[in-house]
């Protein structure tokens, strides 16, 4: 683990999310259940599992945008609602399409940024980081999915927090793009950040993450390191596949 | 408070629906001007008459505009997904809606007082010193009318965003605004009397007369409230529906 020079040490042990228990019931469906996993800082750790597994779910559950029906989502030992500046502790990209597409992509981000009193230099930074500075001043509706999801990542490291979740970040990025994120990723988590990555691209998966969290129907299938998985199946994927063959709820007929 | 403030003041700046809003309900004042030249013309030929104050006959432009204001003020956010990207950035849910209520509130205020202001002085420079039937009292006689008429459009649009945080979409938070603008007060107008007058006095469009100690029409007579207590019921309306509204907000995920 690295830990970035002259941070304090309790800002970096406090780098971890933490799932205890956690249950959301939506009517009859259980969407997650009983899970409890530790995500720690300096490496990537990808989350996967089938469509309908629970991983956005989950997500939304540690950001208070849903309230669990038992259990507990902690971020840097809090609830994720009773942070007081929580752009500068956690930053996520749930869902790229989740803006207004009527406003310029440096006034969504300035929106975003003056409610964690964060000013427009830190907005042209990220935007610079992004690859978006040209467009900044362009209407997001007019993004192409790529777009929109470098948008959400600059939105994600305007506070320059240090526990990051990403959604499905690859998805409607071009080979160049991807390539950039898995680089992105594995630096943020190098400078020390903790970083939680759901994709269903396995073969980006094994080159971005070290540790691996598994979930099929709401549950905690398998926690383990890529190395692990990899010395036990031939592939990643060929682990995912065997570890989630019981719980894949919308498979094709095989 | 101030950071989100300012955060509002911006999404609220940086959308063209805003300024669309602003745009109808200033035709307004054009309408006036159009109306009494109108008049102003049938009265040259015919002397003196009997004509609708601008103010009045085109207040439902004016209405209508600043509350769908109110009402895309929070519903754009739910069909866009952009709340999710607000709450994560400000999970404290009061505080955001407070916020919005603000800026809406001050806002409206602002625009209807000066729209209204606006159409009377420009309608009575028109009219001169014919009779047109409106401009026959002065200015201080229609204050109090001018400012409640302003203070119930502003209450309006702040019932509209309460309805939107409630309700979650644009129409249905329009046509509910609708309901209680003109349809519930044309029902209660068919009452027996004499429950037409005192079920009529407490809607919103009756109150206005109420507070500037007016007749509410021929029909209906006086009215029932006192102005203090027509205000009181004005203040009312708003506060309820953002209670409403800041309880679904709370309680349901976002």
């Amino acid at each position: 683990m690295v830990r970035r020079a002259g941070g304090p040490a309790s800002r970096i042990l406090y780098r971890v999310i933490e799932l205890l228990h956690l249950t959301k019931r939506y009517g009859d469906t259980l969407a997650v259940d009983d899970l409890s996993f530790k995500v720690e800082p300096g490496h990537v750790t990808g989350f996967l599992g089938p469509n309908g597994a629970g991983k956005s779910t989950t997500m939304r559950l540690i950001l208070g945008l849903d309230a669990p029906t038992s259990g507990r989502a902690l971020v840097n030992g809090r609830r994720y609602a009773s942070l007081t500046k929580p752009m500068r502790e956690v930053g996520a990209l749930l869902d790229a399409g989740a803006v207004h597409g009527g406003r310029s992509a440096y006034h969504h981000l300035l929106c975003l940024a003056l409610t964690n009193d964060i000013g427009p230099a830190r907005v042209a930074e990220v935007l610079e980081l992004v690859g978006l500075s040209g467009v900044a001043r362009k209407r997001v509706g007019g993004f192409s999915l790529g777009m929109k999801q470098r948008l959400g990542i600059a939105s994600a490291l305007l506070g320059d927090p240090g526990v990051l979740m990403f959604d499905e970040p690859v998805n409607g990025l071009d080979p160049d793009g991807v390539r950039w994120i898995r680089g992105l990723m594995r630096s943020l988590a190098a400078e020390g950040r903790t970083v939680l990555l759901s994709s269903h691209l396995m073969s980006e998966m094994a080159l971005t993450a070290e540790c691996i969290v598994i979930v099929g129907r709401g549950k905690l299938v398998a926690e383990a390191t890529v190395a692990e998985l990899t010395a036990r199946y031939p592939s990643l994927e060929e682990a995912y596949l065997a570890l989630t063959a019981e719980s894949v709820q919308y498979g094709a007929a095989r | 408070m101030k950071a989100i403030l300012s955060s509002e003041w911006l999404k609220f700046r940086s959308v063209r629906s805003t300024y669309h809003a602003i745009g109808t309900a200033a035709l307004m004042v054009l309408l006036g001007v159009v109306w009494t030249f109108y008049v102003s013309t049938l009265a040259d030929q015919r002397g003196t008459l009997r004509a609708a104050a601008p103010e009045e006959g085109f207040l439902p432009l004016l209405q209508l505009s600043l509350a769908v204001l109110g009402v895309l003020t929070i519903t754009s956010e739910y069909t866009t997904g952009m709340i999710r990207t607000s709450l994560v950035t400000v999970p404290k849910r009061g505080a955001l809606l407070l916020a919005k209520a603000e800026i809406v509130g001050l806002f409206t205020l602002v625009t209807a007082t000066s729209i209204l202001l606006l159409t009377y002085t420009t309608s009575r420079l028109i009219a001169n010193d014919r009779r047109l039937g409106f401009n026959e009292t002065t200015l201080a006689d229609d204050l109090p009318m001018l400012l409640a008429t302003a203070l119930s459009v502003t209450a309006l649009a702040l019932v509209g965003l309460g309805l939107g945080a409630a309700i979650r979409s644009t129409a249905g938070a329009v046509v509910s605004v609708v309901a209680l603008l003109f349809v519930l007060p044309g029902v209660a107008n068919y009452l027996p009397p004499p429950w037409n007058t005192r079920v009529a006095s407490l809607f919103l469009p009756n109150l206005v007369p109420q507070i500037a100690d007016q007749r509410l029409s021929s029909r209906l007579g006086d009215g029932f409230l006192p102005p203090w207590a027509a205000l009181a019921v004005l203040l009312t309306y708003p506060l309820v529906t953002l209670v409403i509204g800041y309880n679904a907000l709370k309680r349901r995920d976002a």
